[in-house]
């Protein structure tokens, strides 16, 4: 699979990882890798944060919708 | 996890709105039916204008400022709101024996100040007429009938809270409005006959509030409503956690 940023700007880049969101193929200089902290509990325990992040791989896009800009 | 200072905020906070509207309704309630003819000598004034119409409202304050408080409160404090729910989910190791004592504390001084500001708000007719909504056991209604009714009513709340949000195969999201209409449908059975308090804070807040405002002193029927909720919400963890034990 070939990077599809990359691929509309007429460049041939190998896909390294690809979008959990829209499924893009990304190569390593379009993709974003975001934590997501994981919280377990709620009523009637509090809830706790999970030591652990859940790692979510975006393209510029998504994660720019994700992050609300 | 939030700190305990943040979490005992949050049980004073929840047990506040619980008290403030709920046993807020039923002062409320008696001061509307001031002055009505009474159908018989069961009756002290709530349910002569709309039967158990009068206590499914009562019963609904409670049980949609509980279900508010579950859902705005529960991720930080676990919302209890209730010191028989604290220790019914310490007695089955469900919560920490050393939480167990501040989070009561702040459950009665949420309530305490709920019944103040209640009455601060609404008038000295709120303590002369309705009581502050204060709990006793109603005419023809003994100790040990009222001490039985409040375990009988604290330990379906118990039940519930333990299948609808503690079992862990319980559906997400759900248990805020089905602990709010639980409470809702027990007050509407059991209000006539114990007050249906299920919940030594709530009885507390308004037993100090009226002792302070010059009220109607009730505290010889506080025994009921602690060993009554307690006893039902032990109950009902150990019974829940006995019939959901794989064997």
């Amino acid at each position: 699979m070939k990077c599809y940023i990359c691929a509309k700007e007429g460049k041939d880049t190998e896909a390294v990882a690809i979008c959990i969101v829209c499924g893009m193929g990304l190569c390593m200089d379009h993709v974003i890798r975001e934590d997501v902290t994981l919280w377990e509990g709620g009523y009637p325990f509090p809830s706790e944060k999970v030591k652990k992040t859940l790692p979510r791989i975006l393209c510029p896009e998504c994660y720019a919708a994700l992050e609300g800009g | 996890m939030a700190n305990i200072q943040k979490r005992c905020l949050a049980e004073f906070i929840g047990t506040f709105f619980l008290v403030f509207m709920g046993a807020g309704a039923a002062a409320i309630t008696l001061m509307i039916t001031k002055g009505t003819a009474l159908p018989n000598t069961f009756n002290i004034g709530i349910g002569a204008l709309g039967g158990l119409g009068d206590w499914l409202a009562i019963g609904l304050a409670f049980g949609l400022a509980i279900a508010a408080s579950i859902y705005a409160l529960g991720n930080v404090s676990g919302c209890h709101i209730n010191p028989a729910v604290t220790i019914g989910l310490w007695s089955v190791k469900k919560f920490p024996g050393r939480d167990v004592v501040p989070y009561i504390v702040s459950q009665l001084a949420g309530a305490s100040v709920a019944s103040l500001l209640f009455a601060a708000v609404v008038g000295m007719n709120a303590v002369t007429v309705g009581g502050l909504g204060a709990t006793a056991p109603f005419p023809t209604i003994g100790y040990l009938q009222a001490l039985v009714a409040e375990t009988v009513g604290t330990f379906l709340l118990m039940l519930a809270i333990m299948g609808v949000a503690v079992d862990k195969r319980a559906t997400p999201g759900f248990a805020g409005i089905v602990i709010g209409l639980t409470v809702a449908g027990i007050i509407t059975t059991l209000g006539n006959i114990s007050g249906s308090s299920l919940n030594p804070a709530r009885t507390f807040g308004p037993y100090l509030g009226d002792t302070l405002l010059g009220g109607t002193n009730l505290w010889i029927y506080l025994p009921i409503y602690i060993i009554g909720p307690i006893l039902g919400a032990v109950l009902a963890a150990l019974a829940y956690q006995y019939m959901t034990k794989e064997d």
